[in-house]
């Protein structure tokens, strides 16, 4: 390139750099209309966090609040913190909406057959039980707190089972983004913010999560003892946490769940379904 | 509808009218997540962009252009996406079929055509990243300098200087001349 021309105008080179682009091989895009439908059905799960007193979340979208600065009025919570609230809701909705079966293969995780997203939780499923997490630690920032402060620490509402009562203690991380409660006998409840990315990894073996349901909705039995971690949102990798028990996930009112150390899905579901 | 209809429409929660600049932009994004690396993994990228575009529509100025502004989400999701996958944004081009059928009918020419388009791709595949980046930008998805500075979130200054240096290194590495 000339130094004299207009930086905007193209010599010979750069024009056959331009026709280049336009012999490359991209994949086609999907049809414009589905992506549209696609962005749409995302942005309208969104209407449970907005209207979050509807019990019944499989309503159908013609029904369910529209998402705007209408739907901002119906709870006396400050502008910029229900927006925030909002907006991770819909994330977290959205993570939960479909379930991303990912038959590939991502670049160093070979051994992984499967990458199960749901409920903010990134599931590794390969063929083999992945060795176990032998150390414990704790989430970002965790600390402990009373019961009567989480409201004030927490984004989003926290709800405690009514079949496990008070818990024994509670803990908040990451900047209020996670509610851990812990109940004797190791029953942990963590609920946390929907994140653009998923916020926990678990790496499973053989059995496969298996599906059922907690007051009607979608919800994962993670039947064995696995590796669980979770993924900075700053770089993407993941730390290992410890070796979790069966857990059950799931997602309401675009607060994710995971229920850990009750047991057997009968209880896990059982306990879950008093939350309210 | 036009840009300008369709975004204060949308920021005021019309969804169909949002729909109808998904599907406008829907392709170009698709492009650019590709070119700057989310590889088969754009689709996703252009969705996630779509839906954070539309939480940010609050944050659009009224008038500006939105080709630019959406198309620094989608970079933005594409960056986010190469960083968390630890690893160099992935340039998986490669040319198409339809290169045969673009050059001239002499069979010699063809393969000398060819030959230097194949190396001049790998020269681009090869340059460092920001240089890379500035060159797509440029050339391959025809951006401006100002609209390349806005989607990379560079100074002007930089998009220049990482185009010419990045001319630089691919006129080196293939030659000037053209056939």
């Amino acid at each position: 390139m000339s130094s004299n021309e207009p930086s905007d105008a193209l010599d010979a080179f750069e024009s056959e750099l331009t026709a280049l682009g336009d012999l490359l091989d991209v994949p086609a895009a999907p049809p414009p209309a589905d992506v549209a439908a696609a962005v749409r059905a995302r942005l309208e799960a969104d209407a449970p966090a907005a209207a979050r007193d509807r019990p019944e979340p499989g309503a159908s979208p013609a029904v369910r609040a529209r998402p705007g600065p209408a739907s901002r009025e119906d709870e006396p919570v400050r502008p910029a913190r229900r927006r925030r609230r909002r907006r991770w809701a819909v994330v977290a909705a959205v993570v939960v909406a479909v379930i991303t079966v990912t038959a590939a293969t991502p670049q160093g995780r070979a051994a992984v057959a499967q990458i199960l997203r749901f409920a903010g939780i990134e599931i590794e499923v390969g063929d083999t039980t992945p060795p176990p997490v032998t150390t414990t630690a704790g989430l970002p920032g965790e600390h402990e707190v009373a019961r009567a402060d989480l409201p004030a620490q927490v984004r989003f509402p926290v709800r405690t089972p009514a079949a496990l009562g008070e818990p024994q203690r509670v803990t908040v991380s990451e900047n209020g983004r996670v509610a851990s409660m812990f109940w004797p006998g190791g029953i942990r409840l963590d609920q946390f913010d929907g994140t653009m990315a998923p916020y926990f990894f678990k790496k499973l073996g053989p059995p496969a999560p298996e599906y059922t349901r907690v007051n009607g909705r979608e919800a994962w039995w993670i039947p064995g003892e696995h590796p669980l971690g979770y993924i900075p949102r700053e770089d993407g990798t993941q730390v290992p946490l410890r070796q979790a028990a069966a857990t059950l996930i799931w997602q309401q009112d675009g607060v994710n769940l995971r229920l850990e150390g009750a047991g057997s899905l009968k209880e896990a579901v059982r306990i879950a379904s008093s939350i309210k | 509808m036009d840009d300008d209809e369709a975004i204060a429409r949308s920021a005021r929660g019309d969804l169909t009218a949002y729909e109808v600049l998904v599907a406008r932009y829907s392709a170009l994004a698709h492009r650019t997540a590709f070119l700057l690396g989310a590889g088969n993994e754009a689709e996703d990228v252009v969705q996630e962009a779509f839906v954070k575009a539309y939480r940010h529509l609050s944050g659009f100025r009224a008038g500006a252009p939105f080709r630019p502004w959406l198309l620094r989400i989608v970079a933005n999701e594409t960056h986010n996406l190469t960083r968390s996958r630890g690893r160099r944004s992935s340039l998986e081009l490669r040319l198409g079929g339809t290169a045969e059928t673009r050059v001239p009918d002499d069979p010699q020419d063809t393969a000398v055509a060819t030959d230097r388009r194949t190396r001049l791709l790998a020269a681009v595949r090869a340059l460092p990243e920001r240089e890379r980046q500035a060159v797509v930008c440029r050339y391959f998805l025809q951006l401006s300098e100002a609209e390349t500075a806005q989607v990379l979130g560079w100074p002007v200054g930089t998009v220049k200087s990482s185009t010419h240096r990045g001319l630089a290194r691919l006129r080196e590495e293939v030659g000037d001349e053209l056939k």
